[in-house]
């Protein structure tokens, strides 16, 4: 018999930083939907971080009752700052660029398409995160 | 003219990593920033207009903006007005969808055939749209038929898209009649006159506000005070042979 799915108000959110003008930005993007959608489907959610970034009440308050996970593709760490600024501290915080010190035979060079290169560092990335949410979520239990 | 960021267009996109209709807004743009409109287009991470510093808002001001939206919500133009510049022009995916009775998209991380559809109309449009406020006029085989006098051809092969974040538009704090002022570009400018040896005096101050007017919106009742303000400065810059203060 498969886990029960977490409730929506209980899941760990993933926010990635936007970024669209710097290829870690995609590899961070892809990396988060690899845990909501496949990794850890039923733990996980998104929420949209112009949303936070305009002061939505709603998901202001989704990032203040949930725990969450900064993924950031440069160094303005856009996610976790925007984050805070909604008065929240992500649970997490990880950079896309950590993973690249590690595995610098992964070089990314196009925003629009990552290639094997970029999938794989997602890959690894979301791997990553998604131990961090089983540890978050034990915590919790 | 200051050796500055060329005058492009910039777009913002709101990305939105929760909706299908968000993951189409990033792509297309990027279809427009690598493939459509390279040389003529710029970008900026929309969080990065309450993450990022003043020369990252001062992106709008500089930049004629379209800001495209996935939904109704508008975070791009509304995040463009409120933290930079009301945005040039502005496009709603769902609008869009609605008006040319296109499929709906699905799927976030890989769109679906019919998000892939909205993905080319929507870049097709904001390629449409930069053309506009550019005032370039296209043939039907895309080619420039006429173009402002500094415009370049276009590229071969793809240009990555890159981020304008940290890139720079310099911003400069300015006291105008007792009141505080931004004036963007004033550093390059100042620069370039002392370069060529403009001595700072009444007849450089026209010159300089000439320069100051192109990247700058300045009120004709405020006029007077930004020219004395400007020429204060220049001869601050020019006394002290230091670069010109910044805000960054």
């Amino acid at each position: 018999m498969s886990e029960p799915k977490a409730p929506d108000s209980d899941r760990v959110l993933i926010i990635p930083c936007s970024g669209i003008g710097k290829a870690f930005g995609s590899v961070g993007r892809e990396a988060a939907y690899l845990v909501v959608e496949e990794l850890r489907p039923d733990d996980t959610a998104t929420v949209c971080l112009s949303l936070l970034t305009m002061g939505d009440e709603e998901s202001q308050q989704r990032v203040r009752e949930q725990p969450s996970i900064a993924i950031d593709g440069c160094p303005k760490a856009c996610a976790r700052v925007n984050i805070e600024h909604a008065g929240a501290a992500p649970a997490a915080i990880f950079r896309v660029f950590d993973v690249f010190r590690a595995h610098k035979e992964l070089r990314v060079q196009q925003v629009s398409d990552i290639g094997e290169n970029g999938r794989e560092m997602a890959r690894i990335l979301a791997e990553e995160v998604a131990a961090r949410v089983d540890e978050l979520r034990d915590r919790k239990e | 003219m200051p050796d500055l960021p060329e005058k492009k267009v910039g777009l913002i996109a709101c990305s939105g990593e929760d909706l299908p209709v968000g993951t189409v807004s990033r792509l297309a743009t990027l279809q427009v920033l690598e493939r459509l409109r390279p040389l003529d287009t710029v970008t900026l991470c929309l969080p990065l207009f309450l993450a990022g510093e003043e020369r990252e808002r001062a992106f709008a001001r500089f930049y004629p903006t379209i800001a495209i939206d996935g939904c109704s919500k508008r975070c791009a133009a509304r995040a463009t007005e409120k933290y930079s510049a009301q945005p040039a022009a502005s496009l709603v995916i769902d609008d869009l969808i609605a008006e040319k009775s296109l499929p709906e998209p699905r799927g976030l991380r890989q769109l679906d055939d019919a998000g892939q559809a909205v993905v080319q109309a929507v870049a097709q449009e904001l390629a449409r749209e930069v053309d506009r406020l550019l005032g370039k006029k296209r043939t039907a085989s895309g080619q420039v038929e006429i173009q402002a006098p500094s415009s370049e051809g276009e590229p071969a092969g793809i240009v990555v898209a890159t981020c304008s974040c940290g890139s720079g538009i310099p911003v400069t704090h300015l006291q105008v009649s007792g009141h505080h002022v931004e004036a963007l570009a004033l550093p390059a400018i100042l620069d370039q006159f002392r370069k060529i040896g403009k001595p700072a005096n009444e007849a450089t101050a026209s010159e300089l506000m000439e320069a100051v007017k192109l990247y700058n919106q300045v009120p004709d009742h405020e006029e007077a005070g930004w020219r004395e303000a400007v020429l204060r400065e220049y001869t601050r810059y020019v006394a002290s042979g230091k670069p010109a203060d910044t805000a960054n």
